[in-house]
């Protein structure tokens, strides 16, 4: 047997773990008895080691912040659109959305003005539990509910961050948006309507997630209730800015 | 079809380049050896990966998909620069010169060794040991990424990684008697 017998790929594959096990065994053998074979191994085994250690540290470096927020603000924007989509697309889909949720009958304003969720979501704490942030915030949400434009984060106080996802208008022409109360504990998809100058929250889906978004599941119940109150399509950036005017 | 369904246990698109950021970066910077270069690069895969999001399969390997979607686009920049030149710019190089204080296994000087004889290596030498060493894709996900056969995979890399051995000037075999207690300081 002549060192021949392994060429440069099979070595490398044996120093990557890429290599089948009867062709291993052979080269171990092989490798006990010829030191030349061994040293055309270690040129394999020693540049990935070099390679790694010249390279791998990068990843620690701190993401520049002007990339991180970009693509935040991009990834959270896609979500954001998904929804989006599935609103408009689904409008005659959501009638029989509608039925499939009807079953669970989750709509229940309470004197609040909250509604709450009741069975069958997933990952969702029944509203029950009424987080009392919500509530302690819901001055300075209206406050943002009637100037700021969808699609941005806002930060409010507390470290809460509010989303607002959309605008639309119900059947009876009521102004109503979409928004997601973000918290160190959780977050709040809500959606709230304007009557006689005050939000009136509709529906409020906390979910125990401590970050990332809401799950798919509470967006379908999110469709589902706004079928069921026959919610327009979202305004555009121009519809939204006239019926936010004072 | 009913996607929202699937996606409730699983991260969707949007949510897992966010926390991939690092690797991607960590990529775009060996591939490009330029932070800022590397810094558009990242933004763009992410812009293409979000709008590509359907054609991601959820059972396949996202980081494989996404140094994919990252190098097709080096590789459009490359095109359009083509005119331009080879760009063996020595600040740009800098780039990718290793934080000090890592690796302290490895003597310094070492490491500016090895990172100067990356920049040296053709780029499809050096995207492949990237992938492979760094990265840690196995031939068969390192050939998806580039798009060629595994058999040409294997040779690429056997052949970068003895011209690395080659630039470095290091004797592999006899450099860790000679080097045991380099000192330096």
């Amino acid at each position: 047997m002549t060192r021949y017998d392994f060429d440069d790929e099979t070595l490398m594959a044996f120093a990557d773990g890429e290599l089948d096990e009867a062709t291993s065994v052979r080269l171990e053998t092989a490798l006990a008895a010829d030191e030349a074979l061994a040293e055309r191994l270690a040129v394999f085994l020693e540049s990935r080691m070099l390679v790694a250690s010249a390279l791998k540290p990068l990843i620690d470096e701190p993401l520049p912040e002007a990339l991180l927020t970009s693509v935040r603000r991009m990834a959270e924007e896609a979500q954001g659109r998904q929804s989006e989509a599935s609103n408009v697309v689904a409008l005659r889909p959501r009638q029989r959305q509608v039925k499939r949720w009807a079953k669970h009958r989750w709509v229940m304003p309470l004197a609040a003005g909250i509604v709450l969720v009741v069975t069958g979501v997933v990952g969702f704490t029944v509203g029950l539990n009424l987080n009392p942030s919500v509530m302690n915030s819901s001055a300075e949400v209206a406050g943002v509910l009637d100037r700021e434009a969808s699609g941005r984060d806002i930060a409010l106080g507390f470290g809460e961050m509010l989303h607002i996802i959309a605008t639309f208008r119900d059947k009876n022409g009521s102004l109503c948006r979409e928004y997601e109360l973000k918290q160190p504990s959780g977050s709040t998809l809500s959606i709230a309507c304007r009557h006689d100058q005050a939000w009136v929250t509709q529906l409020a889906l906390t979910s125990v997630k401590a970050e990332g978004y809401v799950p798919a599941s509470s967006q379908e119940t999110i469709d589902a209730y706004l079928s069921s109150i026959q919610a327009g399509t979202p305004l555009s950036a121009e519809e939204e800015r006239a019926a936010l005017a004072p | 079809m009913q996607k929202s369904g699937m996606v409730t246990d699983m991260q969707t698109v949007p949510e897992r380049l966010v926390a991939f950021l690092p690797n991607l970066r960590r990529f775009a910077i060996s591939l490009c050896r330029s932070r800022e270069l590397a810094d558009d690069l990242v933004q763009a895969a992410c812009e293409r990966a979000i709008l590509a999001a359907d054609s991601f399969a959820p059972d396949s390997r996202f980081d494989a998909w996404m140094f994919r979607i990252l190098r097709n686009l080096w590789i459009d920049h490359l095109r359009r620069q083509r005119t331009a030149g080879p760009q063996a710019d020595l600040e740009e190089a800098s780039g990718i010169s290793v934080p000090s204080g890592e690796a302290a296994s490895l003597a310094r000087m070492d490491l500016l060794h090895v990172t100067a004889a990356l920049q040296k290596l053709p780029d499809e030498q050096r995207e492949v040991l990237v992938l492979v060493c760094v990265e840690e894709l196995s031939y068969h996900d390192a050939a998806e990424v580039l798009s060629i056969p595994i058999g040409t995979v294997m040779s690429r890399l056997a052949r970068a990684r003895k011209n690395l051995a080659q630039l470095t000037g290091i004797s592999f075999g006899e450099r860790r008697s000679s080097d045991a207690k380099g000192g330096i300081v």
